[in-house]
């Protein structure tokens, strides 16, 4: 899962990107309201998170921007103000959630993981398929009832194989979201990861369910 | 006690106290004329009485048939007369008076015997009182009668009665009905108030978006609504301003608080190392001096807006104040390879605060640096112009745009070039410069453009030659 975060104080960009990462979430932290913009509209992010208050483009403009654009991606908005008409504008321009500053991170990464789940039909919580379970706000991961240890990386990776199971997700799409880059030289990088998820998740078992499809990436699903 | 009411109370004694007066005078001149009135032909009929006697040679009269042929006007029925001999009994009275035994008083027949007329009133029980005029008739210094005519005072008597009843019931009405008038008037005159009442009050509510209608003209009440207008233009701006202070304020003090917040959760949610504690704890405390900066600048500010600062009033030589603070501030430059060149001095001193004076000049070295481009140079120079030290900073950073430069002096505002230039600095530097400068009587200027860097200049009034 890919999280802009565009924020002008750099400790605070700072430290909610560590955390985001060490959630296993791909990072890009962005201090410019402008440059910000740009990035949201030429990257395909899963979450973006804005301060509104901003130099050169104050966070209104970017929710409008965003919109404007036609992405839907879920956008929650930092306002260090406590006034409620702020939010309210913030909402009305688009904005799916908010949090006043100062925050708990607990709470960030709550409202995070409901912005995820915002998109898929899902139930909320655990991600199912078949007797693989993955609970984003635990990070544990079972299959059949069996814990599954995962590293950041591979959670990352399997997480968001099963937020869109079903569907062929490319190499590059992978790399967008799993790794904050854009590179196709990356795809070396994703073909490995994939391998080590198969061996923890597939291995030994009768149903498979990390599917290659040649030519253009993987897929989960039951067959 | 109502405006209203005491309005018309006032007015309704005062017009009470003229009514009676008025009445009153009304009442006994009128009483006074008709008295006169009733004297004077009393007076006529008795003189014309006497001359007929006189032209009888003074012989007794016989009878009274005789006297009414005689003295026609005598017959008068509003009038009788009786003739009294100078012992005082009567000898002859008309007939109209016979009902009643009507003696001559002492006094009339005293002042009879010295020749002189007498007018007297008199009153019987069950009559209506009377007037009468004694008038003694003296030949060769003898009193021979005394002639007396008298009327009654019933129709003066009337008319006075009747005029004091129409004053009493009429007296009343006009108060009333000028008291209800009053009433409405002042009713009239106060309902602007009332309006300016309901219009405070809605502002007192909270609401400060209120004004009122200005009447068309230009008297007590209209100048009260532009007045009270005006006061609530200034509350207003002064709230906006108070509303815009807080909540700039409650977010210089957020930021640092969700750093710390932040930084200090994300540490405790695993076991880090050592290093990673310090760095945490090393970041807090940055964020700890910078609160403590802007909680002092607020509550310098705050109490120099209560007028609670303590100014000193000393003879100040600023050359070397001034050749301090560039050392001062060559440091803060070498920081970032920005020369800060002192280019002229005078001799000039002002009676101020040192301290103050020293921090006004390194907030305005700091802010030349800190808007500086790195490798760039600040001039400072102290000249003396017109009974002023002129102090000026000049940079070549990014400079100010036009429409900036009056909103810079204002707390907390930074502009976009500023933010995108440093993190650093809260705004609240030039409002305390501007502060310190008025303080001492003095001005504080910026001219600048964008791109090409800012002048900033304070103009304070040098100590008389004498301190
Ligand atoms: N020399 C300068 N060149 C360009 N801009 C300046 C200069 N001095 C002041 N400004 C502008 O005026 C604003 C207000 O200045 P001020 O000194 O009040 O605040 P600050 O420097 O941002 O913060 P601090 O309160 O720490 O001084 C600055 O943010 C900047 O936008
Ligand atoms: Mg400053």
């Amino acid at each position: 899962m890919r999280i802009l975060v565009i924020e002008d104080e750099t400790k605070v960009g700072c430290f909610i990107k560590r955390a985001l990462e060490e959630e296993s979430y791909a990072v890009d932290l962005c201090e410019d309201g402008a440059k910000g913009l740009q990035m949201a509209l030429n990257t395909d992010y899963d979450v973006l998170i804005v301060d509104l208050m901003l130099p050169s483009l104050p966070g209104l403009e970017i929710l409008k921007g965003v919109r404007q654009a036609r992405i839907q991606t879920p956008i929650l908005i930092l306002t260090a103000q406590s006034q409620v008409d702020q939010r309210v504008k913030g909402l009305d321009a688009g904005a799916d959630d908010y949090l006043t500053k100062p925050f708990a991170i607990d709470e960030l990464l709550a409202r995070i993981r409901a912005l995820l789940r915002r998109g898929s039909t899902e139930s909320p919580g655990v991600l199912q398929i078949d007797d693989l379970a993955l609970n984003p706000a635990t990070r544990e991961v079972t299959r059949g009832g069996q814990r599954i240890d995962l590293t950041s990386k591979e959670y990352a990776l399997l997480e968001y194989l099963m937020r869109h199971t079903g569907r062929v997700l490319t190499r590059p799409m992978i790399s967008e979201h799993v790794w904050n880059q854009d590179f196709d030289t990356f795809t070396n990088v994703i073909d490995v990861y994939v391998n080590y998820l198969r061996n923890k998740i597939d291995r030994g078992r009768s149903k498979k369910l990390i599917h290659t499809i040649r030519g253009s990436g993987y897929m989960l699903k039951v067959d | 006690m109502p405006l209203r009411v005491r309005l018309t109370l006032w007015y309704g004694t005062a017009l009470a106290l003229i009514l009676i007066i008025f009445s009153t005078i009304l009442y006994v001149i009128t009483a006074r004329s008709l008295r006169d009135a009733v004297d004077q032909s009393l007076e006529e009929t008795a003189a014309a009485a006497v001359r007929s006697l006189e032209e009888r040679g003074f012989l007794p009269l016989i009878d009274e048939t005789e006297l009414m042929s005689q003295f026609p006007e005598l017959a008068r029925i509003d009038k009788f007369f009786q003739i009294f001999s100078p012992s005082g009994t009567i000898t002859i009275r008309s007939p109209n008076v016979k009902q009643h035994e009507m003696p001559l008083s002492r006094q009339a027949l005293e002042v009879a015997y010295s020749g002189r007329t007498i007018f007297e009133s008199a009153k019987y029980p069950k009559e209506p009182p009377l007037r009468l005029i004694s008038v003694p008739i003296i030949y060769r210094g003898n009193l021979l009668y005394i002639v007396q005519v008298g009327t009654t005072m019933d129709s003066v008597e009337q008319t006075l009665n009747r005029l004091l009843l129409v004053l009493l019931v009429s007296m009343p009405i006009a108060l009333a009905v000028s008291l209800a008038g009053g009433w409405f008037m002042a009713g009239r005159a106060l309902r602007p108030v009332d309006a300016i009442t309901l219009a405070a009050r809605r502002i007192a509510g909270g609401d400060l978006t209120q004004r009122l209608t200005v009447p068309a003209s230009a008297d007590e009440i209209g100048r009260l609504t532009n007045t009270f207008n005006d006061m609530i233009d200034r509350l207003e701006t002064s709230f906006r301003q108070i509303r815009q202070f807080s909540s700039d304020a409650s977010h210089e003090l957020r930021t640092p608080l969700t750093v710390m917040k932040g930084e200090t959760e994300l540490a405790l949610r695993r076991p880090r190392e050592t290093d990673d504690y310090k760095v945490v704890l090393e970041s807090n405390l940055e964020e700890i001096d910078r609160m403590t900066r802007i909680v002092d600048e607020l509550l310098f500010l705050s109490r120099a807006d209560m007028g609670e600062v303590k100014m000193e009033h000393l003879p100040v030589p600023l050359d070397m104040l001034i050749e301090d603070v560039h050392r001062q501030a060559s440091l803060l430059g070498q920081e970032r390879d920005i020369k800060v060149v002192l280019r002229a001095t005078a001799s000039a001193v002002v009676v101020g605060d040192e301290l103050r004076l020293r921090e006004l000049f390194l907030n305005l070295l700091d802010n030349a640096v800190k808007y500086s481009r790195p490798g760039g140079t600040v001039d400072i120079a102290l000249t003396i112009e017109q009974n002023h030290a002129r102090v000026s900073v000049t940079d070549r950073g990014i400079g100010i745009a036009q429409e900036d430069q009056s909103l810079i002096f204002d707390r907390f505002y930074r502009t976009d070039d500023a933010r995108a230039h440093t993190k650093k600095g809260t705004g609240l530097g030039l409002s305390i410069c501007a502060w310190i400068v008025e303080s001492h009587r003095g001005h504080l200027e910026v001219q600048s453009k964008v791109g090409e860097g800012s002048t900033f200049t304070a103009m304070l009034p040098l100590a008389p030659a004498s301190a």
